[in-house]
């Protein structure tokens, strides 16, 4: 389970999260949605810590950190309890695909090397990558090196899975085969949470839906819920924008 | 006078003697080198607090002056340091029982520090920050991300750099003469003093020089190519 109690972030005067409250169950997938610059890829990335937040509890699993004077150590659990995939794939450039899932099971979570590659073995052949566990990210394309970043993050078996727009920087043809890959690993009962744009794919596949708006969450529900009826104007409004059929006129 | 071709030949077998000196003048100042280097490097580029400062003021320093002065403040500056301390503290200890040797290393290993240390912090920065938060992210502290995901790359990228320094190494080396240490420039002065055959004995000594700087070239061409095999394949 986590659990975030009053989280705030600032950088300087600015405020981009203000008092975050946000409760999550265990193999839940959640989708948090929202406007550029909402704060929504900020609070992803406050849960372990890549952004320092200025205030506020974060419980995940049976780690329990206070975010203001929270030390190194206490950074370090809360880091060993999530894994991430991101926009960029960020893989480590001079370590093959099957040594980049490796590395995480090695130097942190101190297995042998033989487990180890068995166990990354066995999750790149989960996102359909087993035929190219030797090649280096500058030889994957960007769909594949997304997946080859799924699987790093799923071979450390975190309590949560934080995606921060995974599908952002692909182009429209390689979309379609990492959201296949996020879906499949959706119904093996693995926590994640999804920061997207992807309305659809959030509907289909997420138990639950945040909306966030200016730093703050300003809906939340079962996705029928806030997709079919939801509440609030803003919701409505933003929703209207992301679904509509373009339609031009020439 | 006349060029004596033959005796080329004669003085290089004589220089060879001084060979493992010259040796040895490169490579431990270049190991010395990598470490202060890496070290400086891994200061400036995190900013760490009240020492970066003074390694700036190190690079500057040693970037501004000659080597051939690193090695003079050194050979004279260290023994007086060292008697002054060693009196301070009562210690029955005299620089003089420290071989010339070790000062030539210190000096030399800190010249290469400075300039390492601006080729690596490059490498370094030359590494995306993504990567850096990917290491953490799987739950590696600060320095096993430095250590195994930055620090590697930092050196593929600065290795041409590198071999450009212990080049530079091996030729400062011959500064090392001006101490008394013998390696193969003194050892060919010598030979053309003995025999008043300073051309041939220079020539002999240059060939030398360059052959194994050639060495060192392909070497280093063939580590590089090694080191930086993740950069092939197409796509991006």
């Amino acid at each position: 389970m986590i659990q975030v109690r009053g989280l705030t972030k600032s950088y300087g005067k600015q405020k981009v999260l203000g008092h975050i409250d946000l409760q999550l169950q265990k193999g839940e997938v959640t989708a948090i949605l929202g406007p550029s610059g909402s704060g929504k890829t900020t609070l992803l990335r406050c849960l372990n810590f890549l952004e320092k937040p200025n205030a506020g509890e974060i419980a995940i699993g049976d780690v329990t950190v206070n975010c203001k004077g929270a030390g190194k150590r206490d950074i370090h659990k809360l880091r060993q309890k999530t894994a991430m995939v991101f926009q960029n794939y960020h893989l480590f450039k001079h370590k093959t695909a099957l040594e980049n899932v490796m590395e995480g099971l090695v130097v942190v979570q101190k297995l042998l090397k033989a487990d180890a590659r068995a166990r990354s073995q066995l999750m790149l052949d989960k996102v359909g990558l087993a035929d190219k566990q030797d090649a280096y990210p500058s030889q994957l394309s960007g769909g594949q090196q997304q997946r080859v970043g799924i699987a790093r993050a799923l071979a450390l078996n975190p309590e949560v899975v934080l995606f921060d727009e995974p599908t952002s920087a692909l182009d429209p043809e390689r979309v379609g085969e990492v959201l296949e890959v996020i879906r499949s690993i959706a119904r093996e009962g693995i926590t994640m949470i999804i920061v997207t744009h992807e309305m659809a794919f959030a509907r289909d596949v997420s138990n639950h839906v945040v909306f966030m708006d200016d730093g703050a969450i300003v809906e939340e529900g079962p996705p029928q819920e806030l997709f079919g009826s939801p509440k609030e104007e803003r919701t409505r409004q933003f929703l209207k924008r992301m679904t509509q059929e373009w339609s031009y006129t020439i | 006078m006349k060029l004596d071709p033959g005796f080329i030949y004669d003085a290089f077998l004589q220089l060879l003697s001084a060979l493992p000196m010259t040796l040895l003048l490169t490579g431990v100042p270049a190991a010395g080198g990598l470490l202060i280097g890496t070290g400086v490097a891994f200061i400036r580029h995190y900013r760490v607090r009240g020492l970066h400062l003074i390694v700036a003021g190190y690079v500057a320093f040693i970037r501004g002056t000659p080597a051939l002065m690193h090695l003079f403040l050194v050979y004279f500056g260290s023994p007086v340091i060292i008697d002054f301390f060693a009196r301070k503290l009562g210690l029955d200890f005299n620089s003089a029982s420290i071989p010339i040797l070790y000062y030539v290393f210190l000096a030399f290993s800190l010249t290469a520090g400075a300039y390492l240390s601006e080729f690596i912090r490059a490498g370094l920065l030359a590494v995306d920050k993504g990567q850096v938060e990917a290491a953490y992210a799987v739950g590696m502290t600060a320095l096993q991300a430095f250590r195994r995901i930055v620090l590697p790359q930092a050196l593929a990228v600065s290795l041409p750099n590198m071999t450009n320094v212990v080049i530079g190494l091996l030729h400062g080396s011959t500064l090392a003469f001006t101490v008394t240490v013998l390696e193969v420039f003194g050892k060919a002065n010598i030979v053309a003093n003995q025999n008043w055959k300073y051309f041939e004995a220079f020539i002999a000594a240059a060939i030398l020089y360059w052959g194994i700087t050639i060495l060192l070239e392909t070497a280093s061409a063939r580590l590089e190519k090694r080191i930086n095999r993740y950069h092939r394949g197409g796509v991006a």
